[in-house]
C-alpha cells in the first residue's frame, strides 16, 4: 500500500465552512486589494479632491481657503489673459508636433519595416532618444541651441547661415521645443507603425504590384488604408502626450521667453507650486482633464464607427 | 478507492443552465464514459465532479463523503486533460512529482513513486526531458503518469485522446484499458467519440442538453436504446429511423404496431436481396467501397435514404434496384415521443 | 547599367539619406559625452567633436559639487523598489482580473481604464497635500507609491492581465488539482510562464521611474534626497547659469549606462514599449 496523501482523513475533516464560490471571490479581492487601495488613495480620492479645490480660493502660503464656486473657472475662461495665451501655446505645440511626429514616424517605419543589412542599427538609433530621460535630452539640446556659442548655430555658420538665438525668441523657441520633442519621441510611433506594417499581409501589395501599381499607388491604395486604425490610435496617443509635456519645456525654456512656450501642464505646475494658487491651478487641472477625456472619447467613438 | 454518487446535480453559468439535474451512481472500480454531442455538458459535469467548477445545486459524494465544498485538490481525484496540461517549465519528473511536492511529501518518497509510475508507462528514459521535447503520445503518457502518482480515488479523463492521430489513438485507448485492468480504480472518461465509449466503458452515460438520456453497458445501449436519440447516437453508421407509416412492409417486420410511430434499423442489420425478395425495395444512389464491404445509400420511395452495410467483396452498383431485408428482432420501435416500445414477442428480456 | 547595379545604387542612396536623418538622433549623445570632457572655456570655443584636452577632472568635480553619488544611488534604489512593487501588485491584480470571476471585476476594469485617461498633472496637487499631511514630503515614499499605483501601474496591470488571459487555462486547472492555492498557482505556474510580460513591465517601469521628473520636483527639497533627473539641472553657478562642463559630464554619467544596456537588450526593450503602446 502506497502512502496515501490525497485521501488522508485529516485533510477531509478540514472541509471549510466557506463555499467554493465565496472562497474564489475572497481570493480575487485579496489579489486586487493593493491595486484597489492604491487606486482609492492616490487616484480616486485626489480626483474628487481636485474638484473641490477648484471651487475654492486657496492660498497655500496664508493657509486660507474660501468657497468661490465657479469663480476660478470664470477667471481662467474670461478674465485671465494668460489662460488663452497658454491654451494657444498648447494648441500650437500639439498641432506642430503631431503631424511632424506622425509623418516622420511613418516615413521611418516605411523605410525600416522590411529587413535589410543595417536595419537594426537604424531602428536602434531612432529609438534611442525614447529611452533617454527627457531631462538629459532637454539639457543637451538647450546646450546645443544656445545663441552664438551653440553648436547648432556654429555648424550653420560654416555653411553661411546665421542661425537665430533659438531659445530666446518666442516663435523660434516654440519651433525648437517642438522639433526636439519630435526627435525624442518619434521612435515610439515608428515602432508602433512598424508593427502595424508588418501585420499587413504581404499578398496585398504583391497582388497590387502584379497589377502594375507603382510604389506610390501601392502606398496610397493598399498600405495607407490598412494603417488607418493604427494611425488613429497613434494620433490620439501623441496628441494626449503633447498636452502632458512638462519636463522637456521646463528644462529647455522654463516656459519662456515671454511665456512663449508656456503650455497647459507647465501653467498648472506654475500656478500650484510656484504661485501657490491652489484653487485656480485645480480648476486648470480639471480643464486639462476634460481635454484629455474628450480626445479619448473621440478615439473610442471613431474606433467604434465602421471600418476602424 | 471509492465510488461516486451524483444527486440532482445542477450547474448554471449566470442564467444559463448547463447541467440540469443529473443523478448517477458509479460503483467503485467502474470505468464510466460520458458521451454526447458537443455542448451536452459532459465536460462541465466532469469539471464539477473534479471541483474545478463549483456546483450550483444537488450533492456530489465521493465514497461516502459529501464534497460539494471541498477544494479540487482534496477530493481525491486526478485529471488527464485534453491538452495534457504539462507544465512547460518543469521536466517530466518534476511534472509528475509536482502534486506530491506541493503536498509536502518527502523528496525520497516522491522519487520512488514517480519512478514507479514511469516504469509502468515506459517513461524511464524521458524523466529529464521537458514536455516540448516529447511526442504527442509521450506527453499523453506523462499526463497519465502524473495522475497515477497522485494515487487518486477517481481518475478523470477529459477527451484525452482527441489531440492524437488515428493510429496513436487506437494504441493509447488500449493502454488506458490496460491501465484500468491493472489499477482497478474508478475512472470517468469524457469523449465525443462513441467508438472510444463503446470500447472502453463498463458503463456509458449518454448526455444531451445537460441531462442523462440513458445509462448502461455498451451492449445494452446498442441493443436496447431507450429512445431515438440514443439509438442514433450509438452505432456507426447511425441507425436508420423512418416513419412507420411510410413502409408498407412494416407490419411484417414490426410485429405489434400499437402506438408505434417510427421504426429503426441499423445499417449492419439490413441485408441486400434480389429486388423481388426483400421486405421492401429501393435504388442504390451511392455505393461506397470500404474494403471489408460497402456502404450503400439506398433511396426507398416514400421513406427517404437508408444506409446499408453490405459485407464481402460483392457490392451493389450505383443505380441498381435492390431489395432489403431484416430480422424482426433487429427492428427497433419507437412511440410518438421517440421512446422505445419493448417488443412483446421478443424472447430476450428487456433490461 | 544592369538592373542589379541600379538596385544596388538605389540602396546605397537610401542608406545615405537615412544616415543624414539619423544625425540629430545621434549627434546630441556624442556632443554630450565629448563636451563632458571639455573645460569650461573650451566648451564655448570653436565647436569640435573631440576635446583638445581631455579633462577627466570634470567627472570628479561632479561628485564634489553636490552629493551626486548619493543622488545616483537614490535613483537606482527607487527605480528598483518601484519595479519590484509594480511587478507584484500588477501581476496579482492582473491575474485576478484575467482569471477569477468575481463580483465587481467589470467595474474595477472600467475604473482602472479611467485612470489611464487622467494625467498625473491633474492629481499631483491633491496628492501633494496628501503626502504633506502624512508628513512624507522630502522623502522617497511618494516617488515610490505614486508610480506603483498611478497610470504607470495601471498600464502594467493591463499588460499582465492580457498576457495571463492568453495562457492555457488547463495548466492552472492541473495546478489546482495538484493542490496549489490561488496564490500558489499565480506564483508557481502563471508567473514562470509569463516571463516576457514580466520583463516588459520591468523594463518600462524601471525606465519610467528612472526618468521621473515632476514628482521629485514637487516632493523633494534637500539635495541628498534628489534623484538624477532633478540633480542634472542643478549644476549652476551662483547666478543660476548652467555650468555646462559639469552638467554635461553628469548627464553623460546618467545617460550612458542606460544607452549601453539599451544597445545590448535593444530588441527586448523596443518590444516592451511596443507591447504597452498598442494598448493605449
Amino acid at each position: 500500500m502506497k502512502p496515501s496523501t490525497v485521501n488522508d482523513p485529516r485533510r477531509t475533516e478540514r472541509a471549510p465552512g466557506l463555499s467554493l464560490k465565496m472562497r474564489g471571490m475572497l481570493t480575487a479581492w485579496l489579489f486586487v486589494s493593493p491595486t484597489v487601495a492604491g487606486f482609492m488613495v492616490f487616484f480616486l480620492g485626489p480626483l474628487i479632491a481636485v474638484v473641490f479645490y477648484s471651487a475654492t480660493e486657496w492660498n497655500m502660503l496664508s493657509q486660507t481657503s474660501t468657497f468661490v464656486g465657479w469663480a476660478n473657472y470664470q477667471d481662467a475662461l474670461t478674465r485671465n489673459p494668460d489662460f488663452w495665451h497658454v491654451m494657444r501655446n498648447s494648441v500650437v505645440f500639439a498641432l506642430g508636433l503631431v503631424p511632424m511626429n506622425i509623418a516622420l514616424a511613418l516615413a521611418l517605419a516605411m523605410s525600416l519595416y522590411r529587413p535589410f543589412r543595417g536595419v537594426v542599427v537604424f531602428r536602434t538609433i531612432f529609438f534611442a532618444p525614447v529611452v533617454t530621460s527627457a531631462v538629459a535630452w532637454a539639457i543637451v539640446w538647450k546646450f546645443l541651441l544656445q545663441g552664438e556659442a551653440g553648436a547648432v548655430n556654429q555648424i550653420l555658420a560654416t555653411v553661411g547661415i546665421d542661425g537665430p538665438n533659438w531659445l530666446r525668441e518666442p516663435n523660434w523657441a516654440m519651433f525648437a521645443v517642438i522639433v526636439t520633442r519630435v526627435i525624442k519621441m518619434v521612435g515610439l510611433n515608428m515602432i508602433l507603425y512598424i508593427a502595424a506594417l508588418q501585420a499587413i499581409p504581404r499578398d496585398f501589395s504583391e497582388a497590387a504590384r502584379l497589377e502594375g501599381a507603382t510604389n506610390w499607388q501601392i502606398f496610397r491604395m493598399v498600405i495607407w488604408p490598412n494603417l488607418a486604425p493604427a494611425t488613429l490610435i497613434i494620433v490620439v496617443i501623441t496628441m494626449i502626450g503633447s498636452f502632458k509635456v512638462f519636463d522637456h519645456i521646463y528644462l529647455m525654456t522654463g516656459g519662456g521667453p515671454e511665456n512663449g512656450t508656456l503650455v497647459l501642464a507647465f501653467y498648472i505646475y506654475q500656478q500650484a507650486f510656484e504661485f501657490f494658487n491652489v484653487g485656480y491651478a485645480s480648476a486648470l487641472a480639471i480643464i486639462m482633464f476634460f481635454i484629455v477625456l474628450a480626445l479619448t472619447l473621440v478615439q473610442i467613438l471613431l474606433r467604434r464607427r465602421g471600418s476602424l | 478507492m471509492a465510488g461516486l454518487t451524483l444527486n440532482n446535480v445542477t450547474k448554471k453559468f449566470g442564467a444559463v443552465s448547463v447541467i440540469k439535474g443529473v443523478d448517477l451512481e458509479v460503483n467503485d472500480g467502474d470505468f464510466v464514459v460520458f458521451v454526447g454531442p458537443s455542448g451536452c455538458g459532459k465536460s462541465t459535469l466532469l469539471r464539477v465532479i473534479s471541483g474545478l467548477e463549483d456546483v450550483s445545486g444537488g450533492e456530489i459524494r465521493i465514497g461516502d463523503r459529501l464534497v460539494n465544498d471541498v477544494q479540487a485538490a482534496r477530493r481525491g481525484v486526478a485529471m488527464v486533460f485534453q491538452s495534457y496540461a504539462l507544465y512547460p517549465h518543469l521536466t517530466v519528473e518534476q511534472n509528475m512529482g509536482f502534486g506530491l511536492k506541493v503536498r509536502k511529501v518527502k523528496p525520497a518518497d516522491i522519487k520512488t513513486r514517480v519512478r514507479e509510475a514511469a516504469a509502468t508507462l515506459k517513461l524511464e528514459d524521458f524523466l529529464e526531458r521537458y514536455p516540448r521535447e516529447l511526442s504527442g503520445g509521450q506527453r499523453q503518457r506523462v499526463a497519465i503518469g502524473r495522475a497515477i502518482v497522485s494515487d487518486p480515488a477517481i481518475f478523470l479523463f477529459d477527451e484525452p485522446l482527441s489531440n492524437l492521430d488515428a493510429e496513436l489513438r487506437v494504441h493509447m485507448r488500449a493502454e488506458i484499458a490496460a491501465l484500468h485492468q491493472r489499477l482497478g480504480n474508478t475512472m470517468i472518461y469524457v469523449t465525443h467519440d462513441q467508438i472510444e465509449a463503446m470500447t472502453l466503458a463498463d458503463r456509458i452515460v449518454i448526455l444531451r442538453d445537460g441531462q442523462i438520456e440513458q445509462v448502461g453497458s455498451p451492449r445494452e445501449l446498442y441493443s436496447h436504446p431507450k429512445n431515438v436519440f440514443v439509438a442514433q447516437f450509438i452505432g456507426s453508421p447511425k441507425m436508420n429511423v423512418v416513419e412507420a407509416a411510410s413502409l408498407s412492409a412494416v407490419s411484417e417486420i414490426g410485429g405489434d404496431l400499437a402506438g408505434v410511430v417510427s421504426v429503426g434499423m441499423r445499417p449492419e442489420h439490413l441485408t441486400v436481396t434480389q429486388p423481388t425478395d426483400g421486405l421492401f425495395r429501393g435504388r442504390v444512389s451511392l455505393s461506397e467501397y470500404t474494403g471489408a464491404g460497402s456502404l450503400l445509400h439506398v433511396e426507398v420511395p416514400g421513406s427517404g435514404t437508408f444506409l446499408v452495410l453490405q459485407n464481402g467483396p460483392e457490392a451493389a452498383e450505383t443505380g441498381a434496384e435492390i431489395g432489403l431485408s431484416i430480422e424482426p428482432e433487429n427492428v427497433h420501435r419507437f412511440d410518438a415521443n421517440g421512446l422505445r416500445i419493448p417488443s412483446s414477442n421478443s424472447l430476450k428480456g428487456e433490461t | 547599367m544592369t538592373y542589379r547595379q541600379q538596385q544596388r545604387i538605389k540602396r546605397i542612396c537610401w542608406v545615405i539619406s537615412l544616415s543624414i536623418v539619423a544625425i540629430p538622433f545621434v549627434f546630441p549623445f556624442l556632443w554630450m559625452v565629448s563636451s563632458g570632457f571639455k573645460s569650461a572655456n573650451e566648451i564655448f570655443g570653436q565647436p569640435s567633436l573631440l576635446p583638445d584636452v581631455w579633462r577627466w577632472r570634470n567627472f570628479v568635480e561632479v561628485f564634489e559639487y553636490q552629493p551626486f553619488a548619493r543622488q545616483y544611488f537614490n535613483s537606482i534604489y527607487i527605480a528598483l523598489v518601484v519595479t519590484g512593487l509594480t511587478l507584484i501588485v500588477s501581476s496579482l491584480a492582473g491575474y485576478a482580473l484575467a482569471r477569477i470571476r468575481f463580483a465587481g471585476s467589470v467595474l474595477l476594469v472600467v475604473f482602472l481604464l479611467s485612470a489611464l485617461m487622467v494625467p498625473e498633472e491633474v492629481t499631483i496637487i491633491p496628492n501633494f497635500f496628501l503626502i504633506r499631511w502624512l508628513g512624507l514630503t522630502d522623502t522617497h515614499v511618494p516617488l515610490i507609491l505614486l508610480p506603483v499605483f498611478g497610470p504607470q501601474g495601471v498600464v502594467a496591470t493591463f499588460l499582465m492581465r492580457q498576457y495571463f488571459m492568453a495562457l492555457p487555462k488547463d495548466l492552472e486547472d492541473a495546478g489546482e488539482l495538484d493542490g496549489l492555492s490561488r496564490i500558489g498557482i499565480w506564483w508557481r505556474i502563471a508567473l514562470p510562464l509569463s516571463r516576457p510580460a514580466l520583463a516588459a513591465v520591468a523594463i518600462i517601469t524601471f525606465l519610467h521611474s528612472w526618468n521621473l521628473f515632476l514628482e521629485p520636483l514637487v516632493f523633494l527639497s534637500s539635495l541628498e534626497k534628489f534623484t538624477l533627473p532633478l540633480a542634472l539641472g542643478n549644476f549652476t553657478d551662483p547666478y543660476g547659469m548652467p555650468l555646462w562642463h559639469l552638467q554635461l559630464a553628469a548627464t553623460s554619467l546618467a545617460v550612458v549606462p542606460v544607452i549601453i544596456v539599451y544597445v545590448i537588450a535593444q530588441r527586448q526593450i523596443v518590444e516592451s514599449f511596443a507591447m504597452t503602446g498598442v494598448k493605449g
